[in-house]
């Protein structure tokens, strides 16, 4: 079966004086129909892997590794060519709808310029499939198409911003911090939604968040980054019920939940600055199980309990 | 005895004023947010305002803080009616507030020393440069962040370290409140543990008032008393932090926590 996503030492860094690799090395495999999550601090280049699968890195960056999107070799070493991919296969919701569609154009509009440009269509095709798609993330098609985006609110933005996604038939959608910026009630109705289409056209949803619990919620398998790499992958039940790597279990000891009046646990330092080599593990600064072993290099990946984990702990 | 109220709204009404499109432009129309609101804080009290977006929680806040008149009530901040004064007598009051913006990232002026930022609020005292200096460097202590950071400039910092700047500056010149606007929803959960501890050890050492406004309602259970549920400018229910999220007695509420529960 062919894989939605597959990623083998990817390495992305930003030309700058010198080059500043925020990504350093990930490997992950995505099945098709599957939700992942990529959950992090900022500044952990979560954003970053997910603009590396959608295609939308900067012309300044620089890679190293393999990326593979349904089997096509998208990033070999610092080559990079999306063509047929970007658009067409994986498509980005990002993460304030608001902001991201065209104040200027109506609904219909973006959709006549999105569905133009990638295929061609005329104005009556392009508008057929608009409101099939626009159905699909139940809005009324009659209703919204003359809209400007700021008449719609948060929740509906952002729906439409999805069908926009999905309109050019795309098979993986990378959301960066969809649910941040909504209402819990909000944030159910996009779960549910999302899920749904999970289930029904099969999509692969790639997630970008910060929230562990949220996560959680939604995802089937979650990848825990810092600082560029990924510390813990594995099924989010797991993870959040017997988490292995210190780094995991600080998150999960953070998040306030309703009804548990826990007292939150917070561990003071703040990730290794990017343009700073780290001897040692990347993690060491903020690790309280620290020992020996771990002043002398990252570990590599290891296979424990069916996760991969990056910790001298488990080697 | 009765404790003294800080913060006091008595049937408060207000809201902005929109133009309506053709001749009748010439007339402002009122367009409340709030209705009716009577509210209560009292020294040394953690209060939250919960409510989702578009309900009036941050409109509320700006009354309190001198710059929105309400169209009806009276707005009592330490025992006076601050909109019944003149401005210069009403800013003077709302100087005893201290207030932390929602947004870190946008709420500090990039071309502005730390330093600037936190010298201020004690423009208008009547302290010596050294003693300003020590108060500064004394607010820092409390935010856990190092003197050296006032030479720095805002995008130098990250997130929470803005954010800590934030309340180091709303504290510095010991105020009788503390009001914070959604403090930890720009922030990471890692960072928002730190910010929500921080913020209840100030509150314990400086014995503030302290009025919150979020939609968190996980963060609130840490940082309130007592929590207003706010809906579509009303107040629907009050109480207990505890009470309220465990056995509300409002459908909304019931509503609000279910679909918590259920997103996260």
């Amino acid at each position: 079966m062919v894989l939605a996503v597959k990623a083998e030492n990817l390495k992305i860094g930003y030309e700058d004086e010198e080059i500043v690799w925020a990504v350093k090395g990930v490997s992950f495999k995505v099945e098709v129909a599957e939700i992942f999550c990529l959950v992090g601090e900022s500044g952990c280049g979560k954003s970053t892997t997910g603009n590396a699968i959608v295609g939308i890195l900067p012309p300044y960056s620089i890679t190293d590794g393999v990326l593979r999107v349904f089997g096509k070799t998208v990033i070999e070493g610092n080559k990079r060519d999306y063509t047929g991919v970007r658009g067409r296969v994986v498509s980005y919701v990002p993460q304030n709808p608001g902001s991201s569609l065209n104040p200027y154009l109506t609904v219909e509009e973006q959709f006549y310029y999105v569905l133009n440009s990638v295929y061609g269509w005329g104005r009556r095709k392009a508008l057929e499939e608009a409101a099939k798609y626009l159905k699909m993330v139940d809005l009324d098609p009659g209703r919204v198409m003359d809209y400007y985006p700021h008449e719609l609110s948060g929740g509906m933005q952002q729906r439409t911003a999805i069908a926009l996604a999905l309109s050019t038939g795309a098979k993986i959608i990378v959301a960066d911090e969809p649910t941040s910026a909504l209402d819990a009630h909000l944030r159910l109705g996009l779960i549910r939604l999302l899920t749904r289409l999970r289930d029904t056209i099969k999509l692969t949803l790639i997630f970008i968040t910060h929230d562990l619990l949220s996560a959680g919620k939604i995802c089937d398998k979650i990848a825990i980054m810092y600082s560029g790499r990924i510390l813990e992958l594995g099924p989010s039940g797991k993870i959040l019920t017997e988490p292995l790597h210190p780094y995991t279990e600080m998150l999960v000891d953070a998040v306030p939940i309703l009804g548990v009046l826990k007292p939150l646990k917070a561990y003071g330092g703040e990730p290794p600055p990017p343009n700073v080599e780290v001897k040692g593990c990347l993690f060491l600064d903020r690790c309280p199980k620290k020992f020996e072993k771990c002043y002398q290099s990252h570990p590599s990946p290891e296979e424990v309990h069916e996760r991969i984990v990056e910790c001298w702990r488990y080697v | 005895m009765a404790e003294p109220t800080i913060v006091k709204l008595e049937n408060v009404t207000l809201g902005y004023y929109t133009i309506p499109k053709g001749w009748r432009s010439l007339f402002k129309v009122k367009q409340p947010i709030v209705f009716n609101v009577n509210l209560n804080v009292i020294d040394g009290e953690r209060v939250v305002i919960i409510g989702e977006s578009g309900s009036g929680k941050t409109t509320l806040l700006k009354t309190i803080l001198g710059i929105l008149p309400p169209f009806q009530g009276k707005v009592y901040v330490l025992g006076k009616s601050i909109y019944d004064l003149p401005a210069k007598e009403r800013k003077k009051i709302t100087r005893q507030i201290g207030y932390v913006p929602q947004d870190p990232y946008k709420s500090l002026n990039p071309r502005v020393k730390v330093e600037t930022v936190m010298m201020e609020p004690l423009e208008r005292s009547n302290l010596t440069d050294r003693e300003k200096r020590e108060r500064i460097v004394e607010a820092l202590k409390l935010v856990q962040l190092h003197e050296r950071i006032l030479e720095y400039y805002p995008m130098q910092l990250s997130g929470g370290m803005m954010q800590r700047v934030l309340i180091a500056r709303a504290i510095v010149h010991d105020p009788e409140i503390l009001v914070l606007d959604e403090p930890t929803s720009a922030l990471d959960v890692s960072i928002q543990a730190q910010v929500i501890n921080l913020l209840n050890n100030i509150q314990r050492k400086l014995e503030l008032a302290m009025l919150t406004v979020t939609h968190d309602l996980a963060v609130a259970q840490y940082l309130a008393d007592r929590v207003i549920i706010i809906y579509k400018g009303r107040i629907i229910e009050e109480g207990e932090t505890r009470k309220v999220l465990t056995q509300p007695s409002q459908e909304y509420t019931r509503l609000l926590i279910s679909s918590y529960r259920a997103s996260i």
